[in-house]
């Protein structure tokens, strides 16, 4: 049988023998994977713990309210309708109905409040993930498809959610109707209520068989969504290059073997979580036989009465709703957890370490020195990107960066504003090494021009303030005069308040830039990083913000990357990197009559 | 176009049979009562030990029959709601595979994703669920329904009097509930927006410190959605209690009426007790019928979404005309008038744009930031159609080619490189998945990266990181470059896809650039690119400024000269340096 796989419809089996083997846990390993999950949304949960008990304490009414009513039912029958008597009867309705409504309204409250509470936490945990991005490491995002952590900020909560939502009441209520109805049967008869007990280490075994399969196959199932989203993600984002090479068949294909991949671990997950109700059933089915055949024949020797069968039956039967209640909720129960996991699985990634000692409101001069840094990147297996660098630059100068590209000039500016740590050697700045800096302090007085300007899906004003959310709206309109950008922005359908949206037309790449300038101004640093600020622009509008970014550099350490010599010729210092050494640095004369690097790079410039 | 029900029929089948199997697994469970009845009465009572056992033994086979339709149940339910699910996603990316760039800019991305994914699960596991549980709940009402009926048709009128009211409610209900389940989905949309700007913008994000001030924005939006999710929960969990106050006084009313009437003889007490028991027993399936509304309401809610996408038909890329051409494009290209406007704004972009670039010409344009030079590039591919006036390439309008075999002969290097997740490798045979290495060895060394690739300690199969994070600026466009060339196009667009080029590197490409036989638009700043051009063409504020020759720019137009000016300065300079 082994040797020939069990593909229905052609679905090939996701689980390897070898997922199946349970893990012997070591000691002192940490608890089962869902206590520890089930701990960390319990913390989740939080003020709203008093409520929660409130919602129990409601359950528990209804339940017993829920009880009441059918009791009350029989004996109207028994000691009303049977014997004719009809005075009184009544009253009885009428108390009914007060249970009745009590009951509908406490169902109503209880699902009221649990859904407060569910989304509450569900929120809580939103936020925290988000929050604990915010705290992450540049690298942690370079290793990962956004599309991928969308998923887990989305899908896999929303998995969490259904399953607070609805599950938790039901898991207490079952509970509760399953413990009131062991009760009773003890009480009616012991020995078959052990009878139809003998099922329920048959039920644990094959609990036992089927979570172990979809305990792995829910996570491979969320990681496959997770998968297929990154994909969507970067091909609708690069939809214009998807276009531009025609390759939207293949692009297609890809996506359905990943979609493909999503059916198959679906598919799985469902049927083997599927079975669990079908075992349950069976179960109560069987133990209904056994009440039925083995209490048949004690009833025959007079061990027990034919009134308790009847009775214990319609009790067996009971027994079977709250298990197949409880049964029922394991399959989002199990995919809750799966997600869950992956939510947390990120919180627990380490975040982006301060061991600060200087003081928080430290205002730095802003000297900045290098002291024989070099730098890898994590997940490169290459060389250094940065090898053995260091510079002293005084405050309010201006170095250039010039050197071929990948030679690490970025990566300098990167280092700088510490989005990574140095493997060796130091940066200080004011003589403060950066990791005793608090990362608020540094960052807080640094404005970075990025490469690639990004602008938010909001308005141009709001792009603007980015850079000094106290900035005033006089301000941020002088900032995009100096910036040469009001005349555009000007034309913009509402101007200042035109929302940008994420690939809209209305802007291009210069103006993008010029936008990203002046949210630099805006932000008025004490360090100045422009990294290829002015790549896109075309070089007259350039030389009409000139004035305006040398104004900026000036009293400001200022670091620049641009191939246009015009902007080099003004700074007081040019580094020239090559394959991330410092080679040269000195003024743009020093480095001049050196005729090393520099001037061989000039040479060729004139070609 | 289909609607995204009408993606269940292929499976049809494997539904029927899974409903066929709840049956049996129902009608097992209906009928066990009736075998204890038979042990009781038949067994028991006239104490034939042969007949407890038989029974029994019935009662544990049928236990087995019902697990095992059950199980097999799970194999078919899980296959026609997965594959549903998964051909509903299919056919939504190929619809989205065929927006125009003018429809994307109504979906955005974010919502799109959310449609694929989210969206999707909702509409598949409720089809799971009704093919599991759904049916059992309506079919032991009405089957509660009929016996009621059969047994004391005056009294199960009660039963049923609140019915039409409830049938009306639940119609509400799901009206309602659809309307409230899209908000929430729309809602959704906006917290995955916020959350891709943050993914994307991560350095922004830092540099500026802006974590808190990001986080409070995500904590806004998450929390319109957890106000509306609540709302909209809020909402359906008046159906559960609702519905069981109507059944309970239905109950009551049963029992007034049914007093009354075994007083006047017209009722049998046993008649009246079996009413009430299957008036409990539809009490007991209520439970799931707010579930199962909800279910509905929020299904529908998705595919309604689903369909907004999948129902697009204007803004799809079509041909116009299947003629194939014969043979490759030669690469002429003309604009003849044409005028251009974005979709949402009235102010055109380009006006009045003529001019004719030979095969194997190459043409710089040039001119201030926005000022549509870009856009202009963007009409070639047909990314966008022009407002007015017309787009040629060897003589016949872009919108009479079949875009295929247009976009086959073009090569778009974008301003901003876009890579992908993957290698290098598999980057650049990105436009040409057959090429041999040596083809996309010899586009990487004409684009000068293959020296730099070579460096790499995986060298070929070094991974790129989404968008080419780990790779420097002048690195991504040179691998932008090299993806475009391995395609061999006749028409090479380059959208200033040099400037984070040392001056070196440049030349070099250039010189490589230059001994291909494409015909060449490229969008630059420089002078000294716009020197190597066949031909220049300035634009200014959408409109053509000046056309011809560097030489002959530099004679005639005043602002060609100012650009010029602008950049010689610099090499004054540095000459001046030299000198010293």
């Amino acid at each position: 049988m082994r040797q020939i796989p069990f593909k229905p419809f052609g679905y090939e089996p996701v689980l390897t023998k070898e997922d199946i083997i349970p893990v012997k846990k070591k000691k002192g390993e940490r608890a089962g994977d869902w206590q520890g999950v089930l701990k960390r949304i319990w913390h989740l949960v939080d003020e709203q713990r008093a409520l929660l008990v409130t919602v129990l304490l409601l359950v528990f009414v209804s339940s017993a309210l829920a009880l009441i009513g059918p009791f009350l039912l029989g004996k109207i029958i028994d000691e009303y309708i049977v014997p004719g008597k009809f005075v009184g009867l009544q009253t009885m309705i009428y108390w009914l109905i007060g249970i009745y409504f009590f009951l509908s309204l406490t169902m109503f409250l209880q699902n009221y409040w649990m859904i407060g509470i569910a989304q509450q936490t569900i929120y809580r945990m939103r936020t925290n993930l988000f929050s604990h991005f915010q705290k992450l490491s540049v690298s942690f995002f370079d290793k990962r498809q956004h599309g991928e952590l969308m998923s887990r900020v989305t899908n896999d909560i929303e998995n969490v959610s259904a399953t607070l939502n609805s599950s938790f009441i039901q898991v207490f209520s079952s509970i509760l109707t399953l413990t009131g109805t062991v009760i009773v049967m003890l009480m009616l008869s012991p020995l078959l209520t052990l009878l139809t007990m003998t099922i329920i280490p048959i039920m644990f075994y094959s609990m036992r068989w089927i979570t172990r399969r979809t305990g792995k196959l829910f996570k491979e199932q969320q990681q496959a969504v997770g998968d297929l989203n990154g994909m969507i993600e970067e091909t609708i984002s690069g939809q214009r290059i998807v276009k531009a090479f025609s390759q939207e068949d293949r692009v297609t294909d890809e996506f359905i073997v990943k979609s493909e991949r999503l059916r198959r671990t679906g598919f799985w997950a469902l049927t083997y979580s599927g079975f669990i109700p079908k075992v349950m059933n069976m179960l109560n089915n069987a133990s209904f036989a056994i009440v039925a055949g083995v209490g048949g024949l004690l009833a025959l020797y007079g061990h027990v009465t034919i009134g308790t069968i009847v009775i214990f039956s319609e009790y067996a039967r009971q027994f079977t709703r709250p298990l197949n209640d409880l049964a029922n909720q394991f399959n989002t129960v199990l995919s809750a957890i799966a997600g869950a996991e992956r939510v947390f699985s990120i919180m627990d990634e380490e975040i982006e370490k301060d061991e600060a000692t200087s003081e928080q409101n430290t205002v730095l001069k802003g000297k900045v020195e290098f002291d024989k840094v070099s730098f890898k990147y994590e997940q490169s297996d290459d060389d250094h990107t940065i090898r053995n660098v260091s510079f002293t630059l005084k405050p309010g100068e201006t170095a250039a960066l010039v050197g071929a590209t990948g030679a690490g000039k970025t990566t300098i500016m990167q280092l700088l504003a510490r989005f990574y740590e140095t493997n060796e050697g130091q940066i200080r700045i004011d003589d403060i090494p950066i990791h005793e800096l608090p990362r608020q302090t540094l960052r807080s007085q640094i404005a970075f021009v990025l490469q690639d300007p990004f602008l938010f899906e909001a308005t141009v004003k709001d792009n603007i303030r980015y850079g000094r959310l106290n900035a005033t709206d006089e301000e941020i309109m002088d900032a995009a005069k100096q910036a040469n950008a009001h005349d555009f922005i000007e034309k913009l359908p509402e101007g200042y308040d035109t929302v940008l949206t994420a690939d809209g037309g209305e802007i291009s790449q210069g103006q993008k830039q010029l936008l990203s300038i002046a949210r630099a101004l805006v932000a008025d640093p004490v360090i100045l990083l422009l990294d290829e600020a002015t790549s896109s622009i075309d070089t007259v509008t350039e030389m009409k913000i000139q004035e305006a970014l040398e104004r900026l550099m000036e009293g400001r350490t200022s670091f620049v990357i641009a191939h246009r010599l015009n902007t080099v010729r003004q700074a007081d210092v040019v580094y020239v990197m090559d394959q991330g050494q410092l080679m040269e640095s000195g003024s743009q004369q020093e480095l001049i009559t050196q005729k090393g690097l520099y001037y061989q790079m000039l040479n060729e410039a004139k070609v | 176009m289909k609607t995204v029900f009408s993606y269940v029929k292929p499976y049809k089948w494997p539904i029927a049979i899974a409903l066929f199997l709840m049956l049996i697994e129902l009608s097992v469970e209906l009928i066990q009562p009736l075998i204890i009845a038979k042990i009781i009465d038949d067994g028991i009572m006239k104490g034939d030990v042969s007949v407890i056992w038989t029974w029994g033994g019935v009662m544990m086979l049928m236990a087995i029959i019902a697990f095992l339709s059950g199980a097999t149940n799970s194999f078919f339910a899980s296959h026609a709601s997965q594959s549903f699910g998964f051909d509903v996603r299919t056919a939504l990316f190929k619809q989205v595979q065929q927006f125009t760039v003018a429809t994307f800019t109504k979906f955005p991305t974010a919502g799109l994703i959310t449609r694929l994914t989210s969206d999707v699960t909702m509409v598949q596991n409720v089809l799971f669920m009704s093919l599991r549980i759904m049916l059992r709940a309506p079919l032991l009402v009405i089957g509660s329904v009929i016996m009621a009926f059969i047994v004391n048709a005056y009294l199960a009128i009660f039963l049923v009097i609140g019915a039409p009211f409830l049938i009306f409610f639940l119609y509400f209900m799901v009206k309602k509930g659809v309307s409230y389940f899209a908000l929430v989905q729309v809602r959704l949309d906006r917290v995955n927006r916020v959350l891709q700007e943050n993914l994307q913008a991560v350095r922004l994000v830092k540099a500026y410190l802006r974590g808190q001030f990001e986080s409070s924005r995500f904590e806004k939006v998450s929390n319109l959605l957890k106000m509306d999710t609540v709302k909209a929960l809020r909402v359906m969990e008046i159906i559960l209690p609702l519905l069981l106050l109507v059944m309970n006084i239905s109950l009551l009313a049963v029992l007034w009426f049914g007093a009354s009437e075994i007083k006047t003889n017209n009722a049998q007490i046993g008649e009246l007790v079996a009413i009430v028991n299957y008036a409990l027993r539809m009490t007991g399936a209520f439970s799931m019928f707010s579930f199962i509304i909800m279910a509905i309401a929020r299904a529908k809610a998705s595919a309604e979404r689903m369909e907004e996408v999948l129902l697009v038909n204007k803004g799809l890329e079509r041909d116009e005309e299947t003629g194939k051409m014969l043979g490759a494009a030669e690469g002429e290209i003309s604009f003849h008038n044409v005028t251009f406007s974005y979709p949402n704004s009235p102010e055109p972009v380009l006006k009045n744009i003529s001019f004719d670039v030979k095969s194997g010409e190459k043409l710089a344009i040039m001119g201030a930031t926005g000022t549509g030079k870009s856009t202009l590039l963007q009409l070639i591919p047909r990314f966008f159609e022009a407002s007015a006036g017309s787009v040629k390439v060897d003589g016949k309008d872009v919108r009479k080619w079949s875009l295929d075999q247009l976009r086959q002969a073009i090569g778009l290097v974008p301003q901003q490189s876009l890579l992908f997740t993957g290698s290098i490798y598999q980057n650049l045979a990105w436009g040409k998945i057959e090429a041999s290495t040596e083809e996309l060895q010899h586009a990487a060394k004409q684009a000068q990266i293959h020296t730099s690739i070579e460096q790499f300690a995986k060298g070929y199969d070094t991974r790129v990181g989404q968008k080419g994070v780990n790779l420097s600026g002048g690195q991504k466009q040179r691998l932008s470059i090299a993806r475009a060339l391995v395609r061999k196009p006749e028409i090479l667009l380059l959208d200033d896809s040099t400037s984070a080029l040392d001056v070196k590197t440049e030349a070099a490409l250039w010189e490589a650039l230059d001994k291909e036989e494409a015909t060449m638009l490229v969008v630059t700043q420089k002078i000294r690119t716009a020197k190597g051009a066949d031909r220049v063409l300035l634009l200014d504020n959408g409109e053509i400024a000046a056309y011809g020759s560097h030489e002959e720019l530099l004679q005639t137009s005043d602002l060609y000269r100012q650009i010029a000016e602008s950049q010689q300065e610099q090499e004054v300079s540095a000459h001046e340096t030299d000198s010293i």
